[in-house]
């Protein structure tokens, strides 16, 4: 009983529940045809949200004002600049990968510089730093869709069994995260940054190195995420960041993480990305015009997030 | 006094001869390009194909300058910022894509009553005293569905991948469609989503949708979203329906990798990015004194099964589909609009 009234009081329940109920309602609607289908497709573009949203968690868990607005650059230089230097070549996929990752230390440098050293606002200093970005990306390649390697696109789509092998690898990288938040000094630290910055810093966090850490690594999986979405979808476009601005953020909150900081999970991660995905597909099953779509959108995302937040426990 | 006016009038008279001459008259104009967005991969192309043809027509003394702008947000009270500021450095006549249809008249009207000339094109204003170079979108999508009455005479179920939600270009290519399926009696439409004219939201879109529905036998789409159509109907391991392409370069290579596999037929109908350099000499004979009626239609690029492999030479690896239009081009589209 205790158990279950636990698992009850979780933030990230709900997103779950979600995400089920509305995969139920396409199913009922549809009398159950190709509901594994949807839930296979489900998977895959939810992983991409996963990844950036893993990113994001941990920046809007460092606290108030602490968000990434850069992913959707990032991801587009690091998914041209990989493309590129690939140039549809199976011997340089591994290059091309460390290059995105390279590109993605870069960034993060350069957000958390501003930050930090000109003091400008995370909101303000990652969304001019995503024009350097944009237009960087843009110079490197004046958008054009180079193809990506064979064997790249071809794990990138890759299936076993009907199980996108890309969700199980990105839900080994979630649990792998999970581990981070909760069971490491770094994960720890984050967590107490953004609950009280100053008994952190007295109680001897390393914050600004923590901080660093997490922009870092936040600009880190958005260039991996763009190196492997460009893969999926033959090639990087200059707007294939573009709905990953809003959805990052949106999937962090969903998923039961305070937009305030100091409270994070990472299973509801995973409920809210598809969650996101089913509910659009659920719409379009049902052949809701555009106008309805987004305002229902809008209205069940505010009910879970309004859920979810009852069912947290902030004073604990 | 007497003897002073019938000069006047020579002279008058000569310069009005003179105006009339060949295209000289405007090496001194000086033209400016104001965009609202350059951040895919048409865009870039029609930024591209300016820089070509104006250099090329500043070279040879046509013109002064054509200098290209483009705003950085894609918003209207920036872009209406740019064009006051156009004003003031003395451009003579100005481009316009648009960010929106209504929202940059007040600053169009000052340019008008500056005594700067107008064009807009792909994305026009509503304001009276511009050119507007418009697209008949209505009609694209129309031939989409006329396109496929011909090609499955039995009909069949379609998908529609519509554009960006609550944009006028994407109500009106779908309005056409909807009107091509109504005239046909051959479709039905069972299911539609927006791709938002992008590859990866496209086949995110019809990944989602596809698991329930019926068989398709066609996708009608909008362009830059026939790749994607494609690569989700792969995934689900369903057969390849007829999916009408739009110009980008991995949309004709796959229709080309599919062509020359098994004899796919399909047919591609977009806006060339080059609409820009006929907006550009519309522009040019505008200030050359021509008489140009306020509204013009630019020609649809339509590529078709036997001109396919010739228009996929031609189109840059990665890029999209184009064409540059010339003097003669720009001459042509304002003789059919009646001028």
């Amino acid at each position: 009983m205790t158990y279950l009234a636990r698992i009850g009081r979780q933030p990230w329940l709900w997103a779950w529940i979600a995400a089920l109920t509305v995969w139920l309602a396409t199913a009922l609607f549809t009398g159950g045809q190709g509901a594994a289908e949807v839930m296979s497709a489900a998977t895959t573009f939810g992983a991409f949200f996963v990844i950036v949203a893993l990113g994001q968690m941990f920046v809007i868990t460092l606290g108030p004002g602490n968000v990434d607005l850069s992913i959707p650059a990032t991801m587009t230089l690091a998914g041209t600049v990989a493309m590129k230097v690939m140039d549809g070549a199976n011997a340089m996929i591994p290059v091309g990968f460390l290059l995105a990752v390279a590109v993605g230390l870069g960034v993060g440098a350069i957000n958390y510089g501003l930050i930090r050293f000109l003091r400008i606002p995370p909101i303000i200093a990652t969304l001019s730093s995503s024009f350097i970005f944009q237009s960087a990306a843009i110079w490197y390649n004046r958008g054009l869709r180079i193809k990506p390697p064979e064997a790249l696109a071809d794990f990138a789509t890759a299936k076993i069994l009907g199980v996108p092998v890309l969700a199980v690898v990105v839900v080994l990288l979630a649990v792998v995260m999970h581990f981070v938040l909760v069971r490491t000094v770094y994960g720890r630290g984050v967590i107490a940054i953004g609950q009280n910055q100053r008994a952190a810093h007295l109680a001897g966090v390393p914050v600004e190195r923590t901080r660093a850490t997490t922009y870092v690594m936040c600009a880190v999986f958005a260039s991996c995420c763009g190196y492997v979405l460009g893969a999926f979808s033959g090639g990087a476009a200059l707007n294939m960041g573009e709905e990953y601005l809003l959805s990052s953020i949106a999937v962090v909150v969903i998923g039961g993480t305070s937009v305030a900081g100091g409270y994070a999970n990472v299973p509801g991660l995973w409920g809210a990305a598809l969650f996101l995905f089913l509910l659009v597909t659920m719409l379009n099953t049902f052949g809701a015009g555009a106008g309805v779509r987004l305002v229902l959108t809008g209205l069940i995302i505010i009910a879970v997030i309004v859920a979810a937040s009852g069912g947290r426990k902030r004073d604990g | 006094m007497m003897r002073r006016i019938p000069t006047a009038l020579i002279v008058a008279a000569l310069a009005l001869g003179a105006s009339n001459q060949a295209i000289a008259d405007t090496s001194g104009k000086r033209i400016a390009l104001s965009n609202n967005y350059a951040g895919n991969s048409w865009r870039q192309a029609m930024l591209r194909s300016w820089d070509k043809v104006t250099s090329q027509a500043v070279e040879k003394g046509v013109v002064s300058a054509a200098d290209a702008f483009t705003t950085a947000e894609n918003q209207v009270t920036e872009q209406a910022a740019q064009i006051q500021n156009l004003i003031l450095q003395g451009y003579d006549a100005i481009v316009i894509n648009a960010a929106s249809p209504e929202g940059l008249n007040g600053a169009v009207k000052e340019a008008c009553d500056a005594g700067v000339t107008v064009v807009s094109f792909d994305g026009v204003v509503t304001e009276p005293c511009a050119w507007r170079i418009a697209v008949d979108f209505k009609q694209m999508g129309k031939d989409e569905v006329l396109y496929l009455a011909d090609r499955l005479p039995d009909g069949g179920n379609l998908l529609e991948i519509r554009g960006l939600a609550g944009v006028f270009v994407d109500d009106e290519i779908s309005a056409g469609i909807h009107d091509g399926v109504a005239e046909t009696g051959k479709f039905k439409i069972v299911g539609s989503v927006h791709g938002n004219w992008a590859q990866d939201v496209a086949q995110k879109a019809v990944a989602g949708i596809l698991p329930s529905l019926p068989e398709i036998a066609a996708v009608v789409t909008q362009g830059g979203d026939g790749y994607g159509a494609a690569q989700a109907f792969k995934a689900a391991g369903r057969p390849t329906p007829v999916i009408v392409m739009g110009n980008r370069h991995d949309e004709l290579t796959w229709w080309k990798e599919q062509k020359d596999a098994n004899n796919y037929e399909t047919m591609s109908v977009s806006i060339a990015p080059g609409v820009s350099t006929l907006a550009f000499w519309v522009a040019q004979q505008v200030l050359d004194g021509q008489s140009v009626p306020k509204d013009l239609v630019v020609p649809f690029l339509r590529i078709d099964q036997d001109n396919l492999e010739e228009n996929l030479a031609t189109t840059e690896a990665g890029g999209v589909a184009n064409v540059e239009y010339s003097l003669e081009d720009a001459k042509a589209v304002i003789s059919a609009a009646g001028g």
